[in-house]
């Protein structure tokens, strides 16, 4: 039982340290923000679990806010990986960059909308 | 077998005949009233309707007014261009009389309107107003255009008109064909119903006709070919319309029945009641007028009455009795129908007519029918009233009462009992037991004035019994309301002359205990509460506590965000300063305040609008910047 704790537990630390150190730092924060909207969406389930729904298209759009972001920082975050450039060779990370944006101004227009 | 013969003759004569009187007649209240029309149309605006009125009054009899008026009216308005004009104005002066038309003018206008191809209307015009002015007409050039005419208009207006047209010739003249041709003209008539014939629903066209076929006839001295039963016919349809208003619809009306109240050959003979329709002891006699469709006498008549069927069951209770002639007016004939020992009921009556001094001028002779009822009064006799115990258990109190008076006392009942009415009703006439159509028990309760309303019925000796089970009836019929009733005996009928309604009784009921206090029903005819319109109920919201913790909470990982990137050694240094870096964070920054107004205020329109203006900067700028980035990273 304790050596195959011990077992997780060297396997969860080798794969941290293998990250930390050949992760590129520019992924490293892509990483970050698609941490915190994570965390963002299920604060706001956990929210709509333990007390209602009432607003129910105000806790649909700011959940699907989320999702969709997250969508959209993990398509960003695979078209800038250095080791998927041979997939996405006529894609630079700046075009990239500019479809995130663009994308997200749409997705936030027609969040905005169904608010309320 | 002559005498079967015989019967069978009678019979088909008396079921050809029934159709053959006319049912009504122009009265005299009818006359006034067409007397009035005519005077109605007086100031005069045309000389057609001055001619209306002028002839018909001349043929009611009536007095003209203010002659000289009248003639002034014509001259003024003739026009000696026109052969119409100039017919109705000869019409209108030949009846006034004294006043004289200029026939040197209406001379030279008639006699050229007579040449090759003119019509049938302005041949008629041209005919009368010379015979009405007293000129000579060229008999034998009339009828040969007449005839010429007649080949291209086969109406029956002109048919008519060819009628009068040659009942205006010479004797001499030969218009045989033109007499002829009644029967044709007839045969177009449009019958309906079998009483009625008529010229294509036209008053005036069939007046027209009529007058027309009787003055040839009168004139050829042969009788019309127009049947009996037709002219009959046509007297009924001409009866039928004499409610008219206009002068002439009303002239129409008064000429063909005129006609045919004056002709040689056909009059017919109608048989009217005079009398109600009611008889009695106190009236007994049926009076009926013979006369002919003018009211007018026929000379001296035998009138008889064939037969008198009663309605419901068919008896007959008179056959072949004669009428007497009233003492005053020579039209009304009386028959005393009740020393037939007629019961009461409704009666048709069948009469037959025959003239002294054989006339073979009278037609319809037989058939008339008219409508009787006798009427009987009735007493209500045996009235007995009693209070039966359901169970029997005592014998029932009887009460004997006497119409009209009322018990002594009240009746007091209760839901343990049956109300038992008996009665018998006597028709007073020959002191038989009758049945009423209507014989109801009213109960009215003295305080509310509610009425409940119960049908007595009759068993088949016609003795009528009402019973009352007042508890069964207590929750249904009285509201379980107790208290003091009146009880009304209602009985009617068409056949009875005194129909009553009777206070028998009073009663003082006695419902149920229980339902005793049952409230009265609510007023359905109140108005109701008014309905306010409601919004739907917002949900109930979480304590403000739990909302803020949870904002808190979703805000809490941009701090975490914020965190891991100063970690991870976020490259801020590294920010070019250049325009388009610049530009292309404040547009994006501003796209997001942008949409936080939409959240707040804006509307979709206005938002899209600002957001193209903001979007295209931002687009620039950022083109700019991310395009230095990747050159720069070329390099």
């Amino acid at each position: 039982m304790a050596t195959s704790q011990a077992n997780v537990f060297t396997v969860v630390s080798k794969f941290y340290d293998e990250y930390v150190t050949t992760t590129p730092q520019r992924l490293k924060i892509i990483d970050a923000y698609l941490a915190y909207i994570m965390l963002t969406g299920i604060f706001q389930f956990g929210y709509c679990l333990l007390v209602g729904t009432f607003p129910f298209n105000s806790f649909l759009s700011g959940f699907i806010s989320c999702v969709a972001s997250f969508v959209l920082a993990v398509c960003l975050r695979v078209q800038v990986n250095p080791q998927n450039r041979k997939d996405f060779l006529h894609i630079s990370p700046e075009r990239a960059f500019a479809d995130f944006v663009f994308a997200h101004i749409i997705l936030h227009l027609v969040v905005m909308n169904f608010i309320g | 077998m002559t005498r079967g013969t015989t019967l069978l003759l009678l019979f088909a004569l008396t079921v050809v005949g029934q159709a053959l009187t006319p049912t009504t007649v122009l009265t005299t209240v009818d006359q006034a009233r067409l007397k009035a029309v005519f005077e109605n149309a007086r100031p005069f605006t045309d000389l057609a309707s001055a001619h209306y009125s002028i002839l018909g009054l001349k043929l009611l009899g009536a007095q003209i007014p203010n002659t000289q008026d009248n003639c002034n009216f014509v001259k003024s308005a003739v026009d000696y261009k026109s052969p119409e004009s100039l017919y109705y104005a000869s019409a209108a002066t030949k009846a006034l009389g004294n006043c004289q038309l200029s026939n040197s003018n209406a001379q030279n206008t008639l006699q050229a309107a007579i040449k090759d191809g003119v019509d049938v209307p302005t041949l008629f015009f041209v005919v009368s107003a010379l015979t009405n002015l007293g000129l000579p007409v060229n008999s034998n050039e009339v009828v040969n255009a007449l005839t010429e005419a007649l080949k291209t208009d086969d109406s029956i207006l002109s048919g008519s008109m060819a009628l009068h047209i040659a009942a205006q010739l010479s004797k001499e003249t030969d218009v045989k064909v033109i007499f002829e041709s009644i029967e044709d003209l007839v045969a177009q008539a449009d019958e309906v119903g079998e009483k009625y014939l008529q010229f294509e629903g036209d008053l005036g066209l069939t007046s027209f006709f009529v007058v027309g076929a009787y003055r040839l006839a009168g004139k050829q001295n042969k009788a019309p070919l127009i049947m009996e039963d037709q002219s009959v016919k046509f007297a009924n349809y001409l009866l039928s319309r004499k409610h008219v208003q206009s002068a002439k619809n009303a002239y129409d009306v008064v000429a063909g029945l005129s006609t045919l109240a004056n002709n040689k050959y056909h009059i017919p003979v109608c048989i009217t009641r005079e009398s109600s329709m009611t008889v009695s002891s106190a009236q007994p006699k049926v009076q009926v007028r013979v006369s002919n469709v003018l009211s007018g006498a026929l000379g001296k008549l035998t009138v008889k009455a064939d037969s008198a069927e009663r309605k419901e069951d068919g008896a007959v209770v008179l056959s072949n009795s004669a009428l007497t002639a009233a003492a005053k007016d020579n039209t009304l004939y009386e028959l005393d129908f009740l020393k037939t020992k007629a019961g009461r009921g409704f009666y048709t009556i069948e009469f037959s007519v025959a003239a002294d001094k054989p006339d073979s001028r009278l037609i319809g002779l037989s058939g008339a029918q008219v409508e009787v009822k006798v009427v009987t009064t009735v007493n209500v006799e045996e009235v007995e009233l009693s209070l039966e115990d359901k169970d029997q258990s005592t014998p029932p109190r009887v009460t004997k009462v006497q119409y009209p008076q009322k018990t002594a006392g009240n009746l007091a009942g209760d839901h343990h009992q049956n109300l038992v009415m008996r009665f018998l009703l006597k028709d007073t006439a020959d002191n038989s037991a009758m049945e009423a159509h209507q014989a109801f028990v009213r109960l009215t309760n003295k305080r509310t004035k509610q009425e409940v309303i119960f049908v007595a019925e009759a068993d088949d000796d016609h003795l009528y019994k009402f019973e009352l089970d007042i508890g069964a009836s207590a929750k249904e019929h009285f509201n379980s309301l107790s208290g003091l009733y009146a009880m009304d005996l209602v009985v009617g009928d068409a056949l009875i002359q005194n129909p009553f309604a009777w206070n028998v009784a009073d009663l003082q009921l006695k419902f149920p205990e229980d339902s005793a206090t049952a409230e009265e029903k609510p007023n359905l005819y109140q108005p109701r509460e008014e309905i306010q319109h409601m919004f739907r109920e917002p949900e109930k919201r979480p304590p403000a506590t739990v909302s803020t913790t949870f904002t808190a909470l979703v805000l809490l990982p941009v701090l975490i965000l914020l965190g891991l990137w100063i970690k991870l050694g976020v490259n801020i240094a590294n920010f070019p300063l250049s325009l388009s870096a610049i530009g292309f964070h404040i547009g994006l920054g501003s796209i997001l305040v942008l949409y936080y107004l939409f959240f707040v205020q804006l509307n979709m329109f206005d938002t899209l609008k600002y957001l193209a203006i903001l979007g295209t900067l931002t687009f620039l700028a950022g083109n700019r910047l991310l395009g230095s980035i990747a050159n720069k990273r070329k390099k």
